[in-house]
């Protein structure tokens, strides 16, 4: 008895969870609320689920506890909003960010430049330093000349909760295009090319010379050729694309948004690894004082960009539709009549946050799992997670993985949060009690296990919008006539709750290795 | 050059410890060469020297003509260096296939490669789906081989092959070693002398991290009192 209930511990507490929820709901509340707490539950672990597989992902691999993984999420929210409500910002940002990072990408170069010519030792190491101040100087001067179209923080007219109501309304407010007046376009677009390969040769003479024999091939200029002719697309196409993009129907500005959240913040994953993590691979706790201070960092600069008020994300269009139609009776119907609604056993689910939010959860949740167990990148993190010296001496670049993998990890954050601010809106605080909730579902679920990452998601979902709901109909306690109606605090406090009892019996959580 | 490898005077640091305060070793090509000297005496820290798994502060490290010290572990493997670590490293979340297709350097190698594999390993093939650590001891060790076969390897560091191992397992490891050493040089940490001295032509006695006797296996043999000296067996 003793065995089976040890070899199953796992199923029983969680058929003991939902029994729970089950009874409950037999005794507080219709059919009709339950469905709807439930979806609501699915629709926020699918979004904990979003931040937590990046954290499990990283901490599984690298043994990095990113504490910024929420600031992530938030700062996915706010990319994604830009693109969604402001595609001409979004336009006027390609060319320059294009530029930045071009030089960088020609690292492979610059390493056969530094390795083959024999510079004088002395020079050697004043010239990074000399290229990387010129390159600096650069960037000031040019980037803050550079003209972007953008909101106004200090006119109200002009702010993005302005921008934010207006789109919602359906209508665009008209942007004044940027021009070029402060700086001659030649000179900005010549000089941030400048400033970057530079800043790139710079950094890259920092590295000592080691002896080889490849040669440079045309492979090595290919990324770089890419991205300076994206930035020079996007110089010359700016008003094609702008129109482009703003005539778009907003499901298609949709996912391009969630697109460029989840790029960006893989982008920014890459640089936070590359720049911060990597220098501290043999002190952890140094890490997480990294991260938990880029994680203020990244608050700060949204608010300095963005604003502090909060605004909302429309929802895309054909989740948004009102009228007589409306709510749609089945999915059939809803095809046709894109209601913001529909009638599932009587109850009205909103389709965009009860309905398509859990869908994409699931389809991320399957295409990360497949990258995990079909790929050759899914096999490395696979036995990385158990041994990383041995998958080096495979003669495996394992450096280069744990990059990646930190970049899907906070592209997966970002996404989540560009997917989650149409329905929850656009904070600064966003993020916080969503880190708070992904560490506690990674705990439930046994920290480094990706199966175990999505169901302590869904738990927590459940169990916060079930305490939320109770909230509003308050609950009999079985055996007594007192009706209990759990007060706000009470919801974060329910996922600790739920976290203590399953860590009491099950210390590696859910689906945890036990050692 | 009659040596793909070679190593000379290396000091290595683990932490701040001072683990091999000069070690020299020369490697013939095609032969085996067994590292040999008691518990602690630096021996699996050599080989973790030679693929930079340790850090090297001092002496030189040439792999077929090229310096590789101070080099990426990854990088020192891909040049062709196969690795068999004590305690076999098999990835329990990896099957037994995965465990050997992660070893590809190149695409296809496995496929290339599984004929000869399987001929030598029967057991393995009958494993394939299996968790990695679902095997024996001694099947562990053979897939541990065998993913170092993967990749066209040029030299072998084998670490301690019979550790833990049924006689007659012992046995079977020491003819495959054998024929392994027919397509590429092996490195050989054993403390089993019966073992070594079976397999190897060429042998490094190490010593409190220090490199202190070298020569041919025939020679140590008949030396007696050096055996019972630097290794304590009879």
């Amino acid at each position: 008895m003793k065995l089976f209930i040890r070899k199953n511990s796992i199923i029983l507490i969680t058929l003991a969870v939902l029994i729970v929820l089950f009874t409950a709901a037999e005794r507080g509340m219709g059919s009709k609320d339950f469905l709807i707490t439930m979806l609501r539950g699915f629709s926020l672990g699918s979004v904990t689920f979003l931040v937590a597989s990046g954290f499990s992902l990283i901490f599984g691999l690298l043994d990095v506890l990113n504490l910024a993984q929420g600031t992530f999420y938030m700062m996915g929210a706010y990319i994604g909003w830009t693109a969604y409500v402001r595609p001409d910002t979004f336009v006027d940002i390609i060319t320059p960010l294009a530029l930045i990072i071009s030089g960088f990408t020609l690292g492979s170069v610059w390493t056969h430049i530094s390795n083959t010519q024999h510079i004088n030792l002395k020079v050697r190491k004043i010239l990074p330093w000399g290229l990387i101040l010129v390159s600096i100087l650069l960037f000031v001067l040019i980037i803050p000349k550079y003209p972007i179209a953008i909101w106004n923080l200090d006119n109200y007219a002009l702010s993005p909760v302005t921008y934010s109501f207006m789109a919602d309304q359906g209508t665009r407010i008209p942007v004044t295009p940027a021009v070029f007046e402060k700086i001659s376009p030649t000179i900005a677009i010549v000089g941030l090319l400048f400033a970057s390969i530079l800043g790139a040769f710079g950094i890259s003479l920092f590295k000592h010379p080691v002896q080889t024999q490849s040669k440079l091939k045309m492979k090595n200029f290919v990324p770089f050729i890419i991205v300076l002719g994206i930035g020079l697309v996007g110089y010359f196409f700016n008003d094609g694309i702008t129109n482009f993009l703003s005539g778009l129907d907003t499901i298609w500005l949709f996912l391009i948004a969630a697109l460029v959240a989840a790029l960006s913040g893989a982008g920014l994953g890459a640089l936070t690894e590359t720049l911060f993590i990597r220098p501290l691979y043999s002190r952890p706790i140094y890490q997480l004082m990294l991260t938990l201070g880029l994680s203020a960092i990244g608050m700060e600069i949204v608010q300095v960009i963005w604003g502090r008020n909060e605004f909302v994300m429309p929802r895309p269009s054909i989740f948004q539709t009102t009228g007589s139609a409306c709510p749609a009776t089945s999915f059939s119907s809803w095809l046709q009549t894109h209601c913001s609604t529909v009638l599932l056993l009587n109850a009205r689910v909103r389709v965009y946050d009860e309905i398509f939010i859990p869908l994409v959860g699931i389809i991320v949740l399957v295409a990360v799992w497949i990258l995990l167990k079909r790929t050759r990148l899914g096999m490395i993190i696979r036995a990385g997670v158990q041994d990383r010296e041995m998958v080096e001496a495979l003669g495996i670049n394992v450096r280069s993985v744990f990059t990646l993998v930190f970049a899907i990890g906070v592209g997966l954050a970002t996404f989540g949060g560009a997917l989650a601010a149409p329905s929850t809106g656009l904070s600064n605080a966003m993020g916080e009690s969503l880190l708070l909730a992904a560490l506690i579902a990674l705990a439930i679920g046994g920290l480094t296990s990706y199966p175990g990452a999505a169901l302590g998601a869904l738990l927590v979902g459940l169990i916060q919008m079930f305490v939320i709901k109770y909230g509003q109909i308050g609950i009999t306690i079985p055996f007594t006539h007192i009706v209990f109606k759990p007060t706000p605090p009470i919801v974060p406090a329910s996922t600790v709750l739920l976290m203590v009892i399953v860590l009491l019996i099950l210390p590696g959580g859910l689906l945890g290795k036990r050692e | 050059m009659d040596n793909i490898l070679e190593v000379q005077g290396i000091h290595s640091y683990i932490k701040q410890y001072h683990i091999l305060q000069g070690v020299d070793v020369r490697v013939p090509y095609g032969s085996i060469t067994a590292l040999l000297g008691r518990n602690g005496a630096g021996k699996t820290t050599t080989l973790k020297s030679i693929l930079g798994l340790v850090s090297v502060r001092s002496g030189k490290i040439i792999f077929e003509g090229n310096e590789v010290q101070g080099m990426a572990p990854f990088d020192i493997a891909a040049m062709g260096i196969g690795f068999v670590p004590e305690h076999r490293a098999i990835f329990r979340d990896l099957t037994v296939e995965e465990n050997l297709k992660l070893a590809e350097r190149k695409r296809g190698d496995y496929s290339r490669k599984s004929d000869l594999i399987f001929d030598l390993f029967p057991d393995l093939q009958k494993f394939l789906t299996l968790p990695g650590t679902s095997l024996s001891g001694g099947q562990q060790q053979m897939l541990a081989i065998a993913r170092a076969m993967i990749a066209d390897n040029r030299l072998l560091l084998i670490d301690e092959p019979s550790e833990g191992l049924a006689p007659v397992i012992i046995e079977r490891m020491i003819s495959v070693i054998r024929q392994l050493s027919q397509t590429s040089t092996v490195v050989l940490v054993e403390q089993n002398f019966l073992v070594a001295s079976q397999l190897a032509e060429y042998y490094v006695i190490i010593e409190e991290g220090r490199s202190v006797k070298a020569g041919t296996m025939k020679e140590l043999k008949e030396d007696k009192a050096a055996i019972h000296h630097y290794l304590g067996a009879a």
